[in-house]
């Protein structure tokens, strides 16, 4: 890598405003594979101050994360989301024109829970990205997911009792002392979005979800329709199941 | 396509105009464009309106565009450099709002206005890096811009504290207009940020600079700020305008052949407060349109 990207360039100075570590990284003798020596040259030039002269940057961005992330939020403690912008999931979606909330969800992984887990589809559901895949996907404004039982009344406890300005609730308290459940019970649900972003949230048949799950960002239909049929359907109803399904929405041809 | 030097000539003289931005009127004693262009029209020959897509218009941008008064698109949301941000939902929703506000050009800072992918909680700006390297997709971006819309484009010059890079921003910008082939939109109190930061006298740079290419100026007010001994120019649109801004709008005046519009950016100040701001810019450039006359 000798080439000097301007666009790396940027995304690594985004990182140095939102994360003093990374700029001292930048700075010190240590490796940067993600830059190249020219690269990293013209980032050592900025002087530390200038990068310091919006003290609400970052809390900006956690205040966005946390609108979209409240009871993980709460469960975890605010701490835990600001983190994330000292992480290399965070750089990864800075260099590679990535989602805060999208590359958020994945870093968050399973320490929220189920609640996490809902939050994290209701991003994915919000910001559709059309299938790369052959033959049926599930629609990309569709989050399909089994979670822990109970994962859902969890969450809409935890958001009722943090009110209208979740962000304003999280600033002042403490993670939660409830666990999010853990049972080995699933909660199949499905996440749908609509075009202005408002976000439908509900229980779904648990073989709807997993037909929904392997669909994912596309698969042949012979392999969805064995699919359902392995999930419970009779072989001569798979073709009109895949197809209903796609009348409603749930699949779209990729 | 004729060149830029050529095209410049059918590009209207709008004269003063005054910037807003969706909600601006939100605070109080925020100015009123229409009650400006009522009470002094020689300071509010135009508006330009800073857009992001996905918020499209608010009430103010509307009733303006809805009386056919002129317009300028100030965008919000792309970084030029970046093709993937050229998705065609967001060029959809720029050509519909350029529909409505009938501008007479588009222009915006060409800067880094999100990281990632344009999305909730993204948004910044940052000034482009200052290399070469960079020249090139600024260019290919801007061009991309004026065929999908159809009309020019004009890169304006972002502010800053940090900036990346060892060619002088007016070089830069200089090199772009070249290689796209297009006209400039000149912050003047961005460039004093600039200067500054760089530690160069206020017309540093100015000798060799396109002047023929710039067909906008802004004006804002700023303010000296302090972090752990670095001064640095907050851009707060205010009404005090320092001393090196003004010294650069004068000189930018005097140089720019092709002027067409200055903006004097202080959407949320009262209109008593920034009339004579208006007064002391429109005495910088007396030839600025019928209505100075």
């Amino acid at each position: 890598m000798s080439r000097l990207d301007p666009r790396r360039v940027q995304a690594a100075l985004v990182c140095m405003h939102l994360d003093p570590a990374y700029a001292a990284a930048v700075r010190g003798p240590g490796p940067l594979p993600e830059l190249a020596d020219r690269e990293r040259e013209l980032l050592r030039a900025v002087d530390p101050r200038a990068l310091a002269v919006d003290p609400y940057r970052r809390a900006r961005a956690v205040h966005a994360l946390l609108e979209e992330y409240p009871a993980t939020a709460a469960l975890l403690g605010v701490p835990a989301v600001d983190a994330f912008f000292s992480s290399a999931a965070f750089r990864t979606c800075a260099f590679e024109h990535g989602s805060m909330a999208l590359s958020f969800g994945t870093w968050l992984d399973d320490h929220a829970g189920g609640p996490g887990r809902i939050e994290a589809a209701i991003a994915r559901a919000r910001r559709p990205r059309a299938g790369a895949g052959e033959g049926l996907a599930c629609n990309p404004c569709v989050a399909p997911l089994l979670v822990p039982a109970g994962s859902l009344a969890f969450l809409e406890r935890v958001r009722a009792r943090l009110g209208p300005d979740p962000a304003a609730a999280l600033a002042n308290a403490r993670p939660s002392r409830e666990r999010p459940p853990r049972g080995r019970d699933r909660e199949p649900l499905l996440v749908e979005a609509g075009p202005g972003g408002e976000v439908s949230l509900g229980t779904a048949s648990e073989p709807l979800v997993r037909l929904l799950l392997l669909a994912g960002d596309g698969r042949p239909h012979a392999a969805l329709a064995a699919e359902a049929v392995r999930l419970g359907a009779e072989p001569h109803e798979a073709d009109e199941l895949l197809a209903g399904l796609v009348a409603d929405g749930l699949l779209v041809a990729c | 396509m004729p060149d830029f030097l050529a095209r410049v000539r059918a590009l209207p003289r709008l004269g003063l105009g005054v910037s807003t931005e969706y909600g601006a009127r939100r605070q109080d004693g925020a100015l009123d464009p229409l009650e400006l262009r009522r009470r002094r029209p020689d300071c509010a020959g135009f508006l330009e309106v800073g857009v992001e897509v996905v918020k499209g218009l608010d009430a103010d941008a509307r009733a303006w565009a809805a009386g056919g008064l002129p317009t300028t698109y100030h965008f919000l949301d792309i970084n030029l450099d970046n093709p993937d941000d050229f998705d065609p939902p967001w060029l959809e929703g720029v050509r519909t709002i350029a529909a409505e506000l009938r501008p007479a050009w588009l222009c915006g800072d060409a800067g880094l206005w999100h990281l990632g992918r344009r999305d909730r909680g993204h948004m910044l700006l940052l000034p482009p890096v200052l290399v070469d390297e960079a020249v090139a997709p600024l260019a290919d971006g801007l061009i991309a811009l004026r065929e999908a819309t159809g009309l020019e484009v004009l890169p304006e010059n972002p502010p800053g504290a940090a900036f990346v890079g060892e060619l002088h921003l007016l070089d830069f910008f200089a090199r772009v207009a070249e290689r796209a082939d297009t006209g400039l939109l000149l912050d003047c109190a961005h460039l004093a940020m600039f200067q500054r930061a760089r530690g160069h006298a206020p017309l540093t740079g100015f000798d060799g600079f396109p002047w023929d290419r710039v067909v906008e100026l802004h004006v804002a007010g700023g303010r000296v700020q302090d972090t752990a001994g670095l001064a640095w120019v907050e851009d707060d649109h205010g009404t005090d305008v320092l001393p090196d801004t003004w010294e650069i709008a004068a000189e930018a005046v005097a140089r720019a052949v092709n002027l067409r519009a200055i903006v004097v950016e202080c959407e949320r100040n009262p209109i008593d407060a920034v009339l004579p701001l208006f007064d002391r810019v429109a005495a910088l450039w007396p030839g600025r349109g019928p209505e100075a006359a």
